[in-house]
C-alpha cells in the first residue's frame, strides 16, 4: 500500500459525515511578478525578493480549488466568511520556483463550515508548508436576493 | 556584530514577556480591498459589493481577514530580522470595515534556547475602538536554527 493509498484509506467515509473531497495534485509557481504584486497589495514595502508567508493563500483562488469550494457552498445566496487560518512552514518558499499542491476540502454542519487543507510540496515531494482555512458558510438575507 | 552559531540562541534572544511594539496599518479604503482582491484572487463580493455586505448584516464592506493577517509578518520582521516564522494561526473575531485601520502588536509568551531557539508569541490585531479583531499565535525560530529556512 502506498502512502497515497494509506491517506485515501484514512479519508474513507465516516458514519454520518461526507468524506473530504481530495483534489488531484496541482502544479503552481511562485512567479516573481505575482509575488511582487501580492506584496504591494498587502501594503508591503519589500523589494519582492522573498515569498510572503500568506502568499500561498492565493492558490485557493485557482479555478480547480475555487470551483469545488463554490460547489460545496450550496449555491446562490450563500457566501464563505473566513473564520480561522493557519500556516505551518517546514521551510520558506523560494521565489520563481515550482511547487505541488495537495488540497482536501471537508464540509461540516452545525454550524455549516468548509475546512480547506492544503499542503505545499517541492517538486521532489518534500513538504514545505501546510495551510488550513476555515470558512463559515453564511446565508444572505432574502432582501439581498431581490 | 555577534552572530549565533547554528542552533544556538544569540545573546539578545527575547525573553518571555517581551513586547513587540504596536504598529498601525491602514486605514484600508475600498480601493485597498479591490487591490487585495486582485492580487490574492479573493474576490468574495462580501468585501467588494456594499449590497452583499448589507445582506450579510454588515454596516459596510468588511476588510479581508487575510489582508489584516498579512500585517503580522511585517510586524515580526520589523521587530527582528533573524527570525523564521514556523507557524502562524489566527481566528478572525469580528469585522473591520473599509475606511478603518488596525493596530497589531505582540508579546512573547514563551522563550526557549534549548534544544533550539524558539519563541511562542501572542499576536493581536485591534480595530478602531481598540476591540480585538484577530487573535493569533506564532511559533518562531531563529533562522540559524532552521537550515531549511
Amino acid at each position: 500500500m502506498t502512502a497515497r493509498d494509506q491517506a485515501q484509506a484514512v479519508l474513507a467515509p465516516q458514519p454520518g459525515g461526507d468524506p473530504p473531497v481530495r483534489l488531484p495534485a496541482i502544479k503552481v509557481w511562485t512567479e516573481p511578478g505575482a509575488v511582487a504584486g501580492f506584496l504591494r497589495g498587502t501594503g508591503g514595502t519589500g523589494t519582492g525578493d522573498f515569498v510572503p508567508l500568506t502568499f500561498p493563500f492565493r492558490w485557493l483562488a485557482l479555478p480547480a480549488v475555487r470551483g469545488v469550494i463554490l460547489q460545496m457552498l450550496g449555491g446562490d445566496g450563500f457566501l464563505p466568511v473566513h473564520e480561522a487560518q493557519s500556516f505551518a512552514y517546514e521551510r520558506s518558499l523560494r521565489l520563481d520556483t515550482g511547487y505541488v499542491l495537495d488540497v482536501e476540502i471537508e464540509a461540516s454542519e452545525k454550524p455549516p463550515r468548509l475546512i480547506v487543507k492544503m499542503t505545499v510540496s517541492s517538486t521532489e515531494g518534500e513538504i514545505c508548508a501546510r495551510l488550513e482555512t476555515v470558512l463559515r458558510i453564511v446565508q444572505l438575507s432574502q432582501e439581498a436576493d431581490s | 556584530m555577534i552572530e549565533a552559531a547554528a542552533g544556538m540562541a544569540p545573546p539578545d534572544w527575547p525573553k518571555a514577556g517581551e513586547e513587540i511594539g504596536a504598529q498601525s496599518f491602514g486605514p484600508f479604503a475600498r480601493e485597498a480591498l479591490a487591490r487585495y482582491a486582485a492580487v490574492s484572487g479573493d474576490d468574495n463580493p462580501l468585501h467588494l459589493d456594499p449590497d452583499v455586505a448589507k445582506a450579510a448584516g454588515l454596516a459596510g464592506l468588511p476588510i479581508h481577514g487575510m489582508l489584516m493577517f498579512s500585517c503580522f509578518e511585517p510586524l515580526i520582521m520589523g521587530w527582528r530580522r533573524d527570525l523564521f516564522i514556523a507557524r502562524l494561526s489566527a481566528k478572525f473575531l469580528r469585522p473591520v470595515l473599509a475606511g478603518e485601520g488596525i493596530r497589531v502588536l505582540g508579546r512573547v509568551l514563551r522563550s526557549k534556547r534549548i534544544p533550539r531557539p524558539e519563541l511562542i508569541v501572542r499576536l493581536t490585531a485591534r480595530g478602531p475602538s481598540d476591540d480585538l479583531v484577530i487573535l493569533a499565535e506564532a511559533a518562531i525560530l531563529h533562522k540559524n536554527a532552521n537550515p531549511l529556512s
